[in-house]
């Protein structure tokens, strides 16, 4: 692989646009394929199973040539409310897994770059803060606050866009209140229960590291479920 | 749904290569049968040997690391290489779980 495309390979990640490496593994000759794009000439005849493989966002060998495709898929976006102290290891599991991570939280205080470095924390109420973040059915809310005021729009929000993974922080009778808060607000007992309360898989741990840990099993979990 | 889950070693090459290190690439191209890593794993090897990622569970990785400071002495440009279970192999390392993978290395220049 020519130095030039490893760089133009590691910029693209870094824009999280998607695209594809595509090798001729007879020849070592490695290209970029974007779907817009048109390829080489070294490449063109093998266009259509190419698109095909990268439609299907899989790795591997096109069948009976000797070209490798490797897809690189935007990572999800995962919106933490609450830059608690579960969050700061939320961000450490995150980094090794990939997925992309913002946080939103009014409290200064709390979303200072000092404990969040090098992460994107939007200092607003949710309501004002989603009008700055495109979300869709690929994103997931861990919602950490377990104040009402914080955390309720944003779950509502993340209701109502149908993200993948919705996960709330608190107690079962502090999810009971929730769930009632939810369905005076107007929500159907399916949306509802599609809520991950209390968050996270049964571990026993109780410090905010295993807490971390369980909560972003069940959003890898869930991740693989979809 | 997929997530990239991405293990972040060609920016670990690229810094390789920023300290004058040569590199080599080594990707899972092919599995046949249980194989411990997925068709993309990658792992980077130097001149010297040290290495970063995985293309097995551990299995394999020591034979890789020879074929590829091999093609950086020979300074060949690419070669695949296969790991089966089979005794007759060539390797005197194969793969534990009965599974075949073929593996791709690359020079990165």
């Amino acid at each position: 692989m020519k130095l030039e495309i490893l760089k133009e390979i590691i910029k693209k990640k870094e824009k999280k646009t998607e695209f594809a490496i595509i090798t001729n593994l007879s020849s070592g000759e490695s290209e970029i394929f974007e779907e817009d794009k048109p390829l080489s000439k070294n490449f063109e005849k093998y266009i259509d199973q190419i698109k095909n493989f990268y439609k299907s966002k899989k790795n591997g060998v096109v069948d009976n040539t000797d070209i490798f495709v490797e897809t690189y898929i935007r990572p999800i976006k995962v919106i933490i409310v609450g830059a608690v102290h579960i969050a700061q290891y939320l961000v450490d599991f995150a980094k090794s897994l990939n997925f992309e991570i913002l946080i939103i939280d009014p409290r200064g205080y709390f979303a200072s770059e000092q404990r969040f470095p090098n992460i994107k924390i939007i200092n607003k109420w949710p309501n004002e803060a989603f009008k700055e973040i495109e979300t869709n059915t690929n994103t997931a809310l861990i919602a950490l606050t377990h104040d009402p005021k914080i955390d309720d729009p944003a779950l509502q929000h993340a209701l109502k866009k149908n993200f993948y993974y919705i996960g709330a922080l608190g107690s079962k009778k502090t999810h009971e209140n929730r769930c009632q808060r939810l369905r005076d607000a107007g929500f159907s007992d399916d949306k509802i229960k599609s809520i991950h309360g209390p968050i996270g898989i049964k571990l026993g741990g109780k410090s905010a590291p295993e807490i971390a840990l369980s909560i972003v099993s069940q959003l890898v979990s869930e991740t693989y479920k979809k | 749904m997929k997530n990239s889950f991405d293990e972040k070693i060609l920016e670990e090459a690229n810094d390789w290569i920023k300290t004058n290190q040569k590199v080599v690439l080594a990707t899972v191209i092919q599995t046949w049968g249980s194989s411990p890593r997925q068709v993309g794993s990658r792992m980077i090897v130097n001149e010297k040997g040290d290495f970063s990622g995985s293309v097995s569970g551990g299995c394999v990785e020591s034979a890789v690391v020879r074929e590829c400071i091999g093609i950086i002495k020979d300074n060949k440009p690419f070669k695949k290489i296969e790991f089966k279970v089979s005794n007759e192999s060539a390797w005197e390392v194969g793969l534990a779980c009965g599974g075949e993978i073929a593996v791709y290395l690359e020079q990165i220049n």
